[in-house]
This record gives structure tokens, sequence and C-alpha cells, in this order.
């Protein structure tokens, strides 16, 4: 290994971003640090720098200290029998590069990993020294996140966890199953009980409100979708157990991308739409109250034609519609088509006037969907019908004959799988 | 009635007194094409008569002049009557109306502000520093919204050992921190040096723009809605090597 002190040279900086640049956590919220006679500070709603053609934010410096690796996971183009060009980077040569790209305003901060290179050990080590130095010797306050190495001893990752932001192991896989197959070296436990004691430290750390850091971003994880065989119900009673039990503050999905070849690995890509529904129900579980068993049966999938608010609110007409002069918050978060934001409109705005449907499309309240649901000063423009999914099926050009069956909305729950394709049509065509 | 006034907020205010009981008010700082045959009266800033006007308006809601102030920074062409119509609709109902969103008048000016204050968050991500030879940063920018004083505070509270200016190239003005003072002045063009390193950083930037690119996922839509093309023009990832 060369160490050079000064600016890293391209070839290695576009080697050490591409073998990190799978890893899809970005996010630099969180941390409210302050610049404490340096440079840099958090900023807690995070900020996006740039973004990529990809569609995603730059928003930290997102690099390997080493892609040299002696861990061998299947699905990783860094694993330790591909044929790929080896480089790491000194400590100095990340510090140079984030302070020079921090002072121009191009990132938020540095989102470090690496390769396991020599052992676990050594490599924590190494992401340590790189942490210490920036905040230490550059006087960095910006933002950090660090991952954890799986099987490093404790003590490095607890001294790492009071100089960054934020740290994160990766689950990698859905189940230990998978894990076992695919990442022969990492397990469940090297990955969940870091986590759990990080959770317990940061616990500690907050009732006894000492002072300095301990990641006050938090942690969070990611897991790769479409690799291994594990259903959407058994991935979002995963990240719900991941967000009440171990606290995290986001659980990223990766869909499978093939970078490597191997037997064991399908050849095609995860679909992107798989990865969205997923987000889609994290984001339910996270800020709208739901439950994991309300979105989806622990052996089934996420509906691909219909986002899982809709999907749940047509298993549950007896819910809709809601008032929306009247429904508490939590209510109107559960309705199709009205997120956190219209949300917030809508109760603000009412305290002063009754709502009319005008009003809440001057609003710019989407009623696309929204409008099967409610009702705005007892006025039901779903359909000519109270009920809002002969509304939906009306619309989607089913025959009375058909539609009888949904005349109790009561009965909707049971009626709806058998003409579940409708429903969608409908919801995806004509509202 | 047409008001001109200098897009001040002392002018806005003596404007707004003026014109309050003029049903027929265009209220304007632009110079925008005289219809023929209208009256016109080009409003002078009194200082007395605003402060009374801020006084007043301020005991109806402490928050309104920032709201004012929000407002009268927004790059919309009919950011004058919007902020007109709101603080005439907060006289008339002498307290804050700014939850009231079923009222157009209100609509249009918690929107307004809301893309003012947009675009101050996009560039605390989106703006560019360019190291000069004297270690100075030099950012130049063109906002749609007159905003380049706002971003002072954030990026003096990172980079306090850095002398910066923040260049509105557009609207020819500069938000300037001298590494002690802050300050906005006039600025047509600004001559810099860049320092030896410059092109390097930059040069390194774009690899790693590139690099960190997954390329079988493309989605171009999403980048542009998020990061739009008029802005393109400053962001060295974006434009290719030839530094403003």
């Amino acid at each position: 290994m060369c160490y050079t002190v000064g600016m890293i040279s391209e070839s290695k900086l576009r080697i050490l971003t591409e073998s990190a640049k799978y890893d899809v956590s970005c996010s630099s919220s969180g941390s409210k640090r302050k610049n404490e006679g340096g440079m840099g500070n958090g900023y807690a709603a995070g900020c996006c720098h740039s973004f990529t053609p990809d569609g995603r934010c730059i928003s930290l410096l997102k690099i390997l200290l080493s892609n040299d690796c002696v861990f061998n996971c299947k699905y990783c183009m860094s694993r330790a029998d591909s044929d790929v060009p080896r480089v790491s980077a000194s400590p100095e040569e990340i510090c140079e590069l984030v302070i020079d790209f921090y002072k121009r305003n191009y990132i938020e901060g540095l989102f470090l990993s690496s390769a396991v290179h020599i052992s676990p050990d050594h490599t924590m080590e190494q992401l340590l020294l790189t942490v210490k130095k920036l905040r230490n010797e550059y006087h960095f306050h910006g933002y950090i996140h660090l991952k954890g190495i799986p099987h490093a001893c404790d003590r490095l990752v607890r001294e790492a966890a009071m100089y960054v932001d934020r740290m994160s192991y990766n689950i990698e896989l859905p189940s230990e199953k998978s894990l076992k197959l695919l990442a022969p070296q990492k397990s469940r436990e090297s990955l969940l009980i870091p986590m759990q004691k990080l959770h317990s430290d940061v616990e500690i750390f907050r009732a006894e409100k000492r002072k300095g850091h301990f990641l006050p971003a938090g942690q969070t994880t990611q897991m790769i979708v479409g690799a291994s065989p594990e259903t959407d119900g058994q991935i979002i009673r995963l990240t719900q157990s991941l967000y009440r039990r171990l606290g995290l503050k986001r659980v990223y999905y990766s869909s499978y991308v093939p970078v490597v070849h191997d037997a064991l690995l399908p050849d095609v890509p995860a679909g992107e739409l798989r990865e969205h529904r997923l987000y889609q129900a994290d984001w339910l579980l996270r800020f709208y109250g739901f439950d994991a068993e309300e979105l989806v049966e622990s052996d089934g999938n996420l509906s691909p034609d219909l986002d899982p608010k809709c999907a749940w609110a047509l298993r549950n007409m007896q819910f809709f519609p809601v008032e929306v002069n009247s429904a508490p918050l939590e209510m109107l978060l559960r309705v199709p088509g009205i997120g956190a934001r219209s949300a917030d409109k809508i109760i603000r705005a009412r305290r002063y006037t009754r709502l009319t449907f005008e009003m809440l499309a001057a609003m710019r309240v989407v009623l696309k969907r929204a409008r099967h649901f409610i009702t705005a000063g007892g006025k039901f423009y779903g359909s000519e019908n109270a009920a809002a999914v002969r509304g939906l099926l009306s619309s989607g050009g089913r025959t009375p004959a058909q539609m009888s069956m949904f005349a109790d909305s009561r009965g909707m729950a049971l009626a709806l799988p058998s003409d579940l394709e409708t429903a969608r049509s409908a919801l995806r065509g004509e509202l | 009635m047409i008001y001109f006034y200098d897009g001040s907020m002392p002018a806005f205010l003596t404007a707004f007194l003026l014109a309050y009981a003029d049903e027929e008010a265009t209220v304007t700082s632009r110079s925008l094409q005289l219809t023929l045959g209208a009256e016109t009266v080009f409003v002078q800033a009194d200082g007395a008569r605003a402060k009374r006007a801020e006084k007043r308006l301020l005991g109806m809601d402490r928050d309104c002049l920032h709201d004012l102030s929000t407002l009268l920074r927004s790059g919309d062409d009919d950011r004058d009557m919007v902020a007109f119509r709101y603080l005439k609709f907060l006289t008339q109902q002498g307290r804050p109306v700014r939850d009231m969103l079923a009222e157009d008048c209100v609509l249009a000016a918690v929107e307004c502000m809301r893309r003012v204050g947009y675009e101050v968050h996009r560039f605390h991500g989106f703006l560019r520093f360019l190291e000069c030879s004297s270690g100075a940063l030099y950012a130049p920018f063109s906002p749609d919204n007159d905003i380049c004083d706002l971003l002072v505070p954030h990026f003096r509270a990172r980079l306090p050992q850095f002398p910066f200016v923040i260049h509105d190239v557009g609207r020819k003005k500069a938000a300037v921190y001298d590494g002690e003072h802050t300050f906005v002045a006039p600025l047509e063009r600004a001559e810099i040096a860049l320092s030896a390193d410059e092109e390097g950083w930059q040069s390194l930037w774009r690899n790693y723009y590139a690099s960190v690119n997954i390329p079988s996922r493309e989605r171009l839509k999403q980048m542009r809605g998020y990061m739009p093309v008029r802005y393109w023009k400053f962001l060295p990832e974006k434009y290719r090597s030839e530094p403003l």
C-alpha cells in the first residue's frame, strides 16, 4: 500500500467510489452538531448537493477506504475471489478530499465504508483513525456516516460512535438463510448484535445526559431485495422490528443489480417497482401510523399495481369516506392520495372555514384518488353513490350486475379479492 | 391607479397605505409597459408613514413583516400584488391569516413564500464555491428569487475562517462575508484569480460525480426535477471543464 499525502489520484477515487455506490444510504439528516472552531456543522433536515443521472442525490462523499476484501459475499463486486484492481486510500487522502469538497460546498460530509481489509479489527481501526483525524486534526464538524464492520471488536465500534454522526451495519439479506448462502463470512449475530449494543449505548448516553456526542443521527441499515426469495411481508415485518426494537432511523432497500455472476444469484436485476413499493410501505410505517400487519400478509407481497395505502383502503372500506372537516389527523393520513403535507394544510385551513372540494383543489390537495375516500362538507364526489368503491368500479367500466356484489360497503373486505383487478385498473386509470 | 415603487420595504408600505382604499389598485416595482391612459403614481418611501404602518401590522401579526420581506424577494411577476392582497386581507381580519388557506390571497402568498424558502434550501446544497488564489471563496449563481444574503448565515456558520462572496449575477449584487462582517453590495462582474488547485479539485469532483452514478438505472427526468437545468450553469459537475 502506498500512502501519499495530498490529492487522491483520479483512478483511485474512481475505483473506491464505484465500489461504494451500491450502498444506497445517502441522507445527511438528524444531526445538529455545531461547528466548534473549525469547518462544518450538521444540518438537521439534511441537504442534497447534486443529483446524478440515475436520479439519486449526492449528499455525502460516499467512498471506501479500501476495496481489498477478505470476505467473499457473492453479490459484491469487491469480494475476495473477484478479479478487480485493489486499492486503498490513506486516511490523509480521505481527509483532504472531504475538506476540499466540503469547502466548495460539493458535499454535506463523508460516508465512509470499507471492504474488510486484512481483518475486521484492522479495518475498523483504519476507519476509526480516519474519522478521528478528520475531527481532531482537520477540525471537521460536518456530517460523518460510518459503516460498521461485522466482527470488529466492541471497543473500536464504541469509540467510533463518539466521533461520527451515524453508523450503519447492513443487514444485507432479509433472512439468516440467505445471508449464510450469499455472504458466508457474515452472520445475523455479527450484524444485529453490534446494532443492539449501539442502540443501548445511545439510550444510556441520552439518559445520562453525557457531554460530547454519541451517534446523534442514530443508525440505519440496508438490505438487498430480489437476490433471495424473501417476501415483501417478511421484509416489512423485519423493517418494523428494526424501527421498533433497535430504534433505527432508516431502513434502505436496494433492488438487486447483478454486478457479479454467480450460480447462486439471479442474472436479472430486481424490478425497481418492487423497491418503490417497499419504500412506500416503509413510509407508511414511519410517518403514517400503519403496522406491518395491516399492509401485507407475512407470506405475501405488496401489490405492484396499487400503492400500499390504496390497497389497504380498498380492503378497509368500512372506514371510508371520511369527512375532511372533522376527521382526525391520523385518519386523514390514511386517505389514499393525502400525504403529510396535504393533511397539514387541511388541518390548518379547516379551523377557519368549512372546506369544500373546490377549496381543496385550490389548495392543491390532489383529489384524483382521495375524492373516492372523502367527503367535504358532506358532499361526496367519488361517484353518485355513497360507497367509494362503487365509484371506483363504475369508472372502471364494469356492468351493474358485477357491481352489485359491492353494494354493501361492509362486504368490501370479503368481496374485493375476487374482483381486485377491476378495482386496480380503476385506480390506475380513471382515478 | 398604478402605484410604482422601488422594490424596498418602506416604499412598499408607503404604497400600501396610498393604495389601500383603491379597489383598482395595481402596485408594482416592475417597469412594465404602461397601459395607455392608466393613471400612475411613483411612490417614494415615506419613512415615518412606513414606520407607522409597520407598527400597526405587527400589532395584528408579529411575523407579518418577515412574510412581507420574503414576498418582496420573490422573482414571480405578480409578487407585489400577492404581497398587497395578503397584507390587505390581514388588515381586514386584524389577526394572523397565514393558516386561512382556503382564501385565494393567503394561498397565493403562502405558496410564494414557500418557493422562496425552498430555493434558499436548494442553494444550501447547489451553491458552488470557487477557491481564489487569495484563499477567499467565490460563488456565482443566478437564483429565481432575491436570496443571496439569506444564504450567508448558513455558510458563515460552516466556513467561518473563509471570506466569501455569493454573487447573484442576474441581479448584479453580492452578499459578502469578509471574515468578520457581512454586507450586500452591487456587483456587476467579479475578476477572480483561481487558486492553483482549483482545477484539480473540480476535476476530481467531476470524476466522483461520474463514478457514483449507476448508468443502468438512468432516470434523467427525476434528476432534472430535483435539480432544474437552469441551475446547471454554475455546477462544475454539469458544465464541462471551462470554469466561469
